[in-house]
């Protein structure tokens, strides 16, 4: 797919470079949003995978003028990268494997509980970006062995501390939230602190690994 | 300061929302229907990014230390002092005056606006209550707020304007995922009748009765915002609200558009929903009226 910018209800454009996830696209949309945000100054943007979302004003910056702005962005390539200009820091979360749709992933991915656990405690995660709930760290990338298409309809209530999995990411839910992801352990780690100076326990960039308890 | 002596089901201070941290995931959040909340406050002089108060299941009932200009907005609410008084109106009330807020059967969201605005602490960049993640807190009974310097008085009160339309189809741009869908897919759902599911909140209306068929394969996670419609696997969409996920990964077939949110907002469970198509321009256009109508109600403080 060639990247695009299409409108997002008035006041807001999704900017895709891809179908597929690239480490690469990843800084990419990074760049594209710190570009909207600080030079521009034209509102928040939200980077994620393969996409950022860029608000504005529309009775202040007129929307084709605003899809022009963010058609310039597209062809400077990969404005900035995920690794390099801040340190990586080492994120360790105990994980009791323990989690409702533990069974039933490893089933689906034709796996022994056993085997599920030490392929997603046996690798280091990337935090990409964070999203949906706030210090909501999307890690990749899970091995491919692990086979987990988000639920067909979303739990009404996900528990705060919830380890998660769906499609090649892990993630742990900071809050008690609905959500989609297949849970297959827990964490007694905050991930989330209002009154902290970063109230995100885990930042973009940061190297993330789950420790079984 | 104001004073609460009843909170209804459950109220909390919001504004426009909390837009400086949606890439370390925190919510907007702010009024559920910000037209009605952005017309409690021009009808009081308040300032667009003024604090109100949310009132989910009123009766709510406070009082003033000193005098003030109030307003409530929504669908089908209004106010009582000694006398009943409609609501989209400005009132004159004087300190200690007791006021009470009503609404009827099909009231979801009801606004106060308080001339001054309320003053509680801004966290990250805002006054709006996020209460998952601790940001402010449900108000009680027995709780006190404190109040802005108010430029109003009672020569300001008296003031109406129309009340929001909050009946008909629900006006959306299709997309930005709507290439994803079959495009009878995209027909089907701006022809179907929905019906406001049980299960909905700040977060989001969930809408059953028609199930619409979602893409196969999966969809990469990308920044979302208050309007969108999801299409989750299961085919039973939702439409976000001002305590949406900053990022989602379920395709997006339509956006409601800006002006037409509180319509959404305020159906409650068992009410039905249909859509209407619109291009940017008409979703531009009901944002000037909209602004228009927000110009004339505002009095100058």
């Amino acid at each position: 797919m060639r990247p695009r910018v299409v409108p997002f209800g008035e006041g807001a454009l999704l900017v895709e470079l891809g179908d597929e996830f690239q480490e690469n696209v990843v800084g990419w949309a990074r760049g594209i949003a710190d570009t909207w945000e600080t030079d521009f100054a034209f509102g928040p943007a939200v980077p994620a995978y393969t996409s950022a979302l860029l608000r504005f004003d529309p009775l202040r910056i007129a929307p084709t003028e605003a899809e022009k702005f963010a058609r310039e962005l597209l062809p400077r390539g990969e404005i900035a990268t995920i690794v390099g200009d801040r340190s990586r820091r080492a994120i360790e979360v105990p994980t009791a494997y323990d989690g409702p749709d533990l069974a039933e992933t490893a089933e689906r991915s034709q796996l022994s509980v056993e085997q599920l656990v030490a392929l997603h405690a046996g690798r280091e995660y990337t935090c990409y970006f964070l999203g949906f709930l706030p210090g909501f760290a999307y890690c990749g990338r899970l091995d491919p062995r692990i086979v987990a298409p988000r639920l067909e309809r979303p739990r009404e209530r996900v528990p705060a501390g919830s380890v998660a999995v769906a499609d090649g990411q892990t993630a742990v839910y900071p809050l008690v939230s609905p959500g989609g992801w297949r849970l297959i352990g827990r964490t007694e780690l905050t991930m989330f602190d209002p009154a902290a100076a970063e109230p995100a326990r885990i930042r973009a960039g940061d190297r993330v690994r789950f420790v079984p308890l | 300061m104001i004073r609460i002596s009843e909170s209804g089901a459950r109220s909390t201070v919001q504004d426009r929302g909390r837009f400086g941290h949606l890439r370390s995931g925190v919510p907007p959040a702010g009024a559920a229907d910000p037209f009605a909340l952005a017309a409690a406050n021009a009808l009081v002089g308040n300032d667009a990014d003024a604090a109100g108060i949310e009132i989910i299941g009123p009766p709510f009932r406070f009082t003033c230390d000193d005098s003030r200009v109030v307003a409530v907005a929504g669908r089908d609410v209004s106010l009582a002092t000694r006398t009943r008084l409609p609501g989209w109106s400005s009132v004159f009330v004087r300190a200690g005056q007791i006021v009470t807020v009503h609404s009827g059967e099909r009231t979801r969201f009801a606004y106060l606006a308080v001339s001054g605005g309320i003053a509680t602490p801004v966290l990250l960049g805002s006054r709006a209550t996020y209460l998952p993640a601790g940001l402010g807190a449900a108000l009680r009974a027995g709780d006190t707020l404190p109040l802005g310097d108010s430029g109003s008085g009672a020569e300001d009160a008296g003031r109406h304007t129309e009340p929001a339309a909050y009946e008909g189809q629900v006006r959306a741009m299709a997309g930005p995922h709507d290439h994803r869908f079959e495009p009878d897919v995209v027909a089907q759902f701006f022809d179907a009748t929905f019906v406001i599911d049980a299960a909905s909140d700040r977060q989001g209306i969930r809408l059953g009765g028609v199930p619409i068929a979602p893409r196969a394969g999966e969809l990469q996670s990308c920044g979302i915002i208050a309007g969108a419609v999801q299409v989750p696997r299961g085919g039973a969409p939702i439409v976000l609200l001002a305590d949406h996920q900053t990022t989602g990964g379920y395709p997006v077939i339509a956006t409601v558009i800006a002006a037409d949110l509180g319509k959404v907002a305020q159906r409650v469970p068992g009410e039905s929903l249909r859509f209407y198509r619109v291009e940017r321009d008409e979703a531009l256009d009901a944002l000037r009226a909209e602004r228009r109508a927000l110009d004339g109600a505002r009095i100058s403080a």
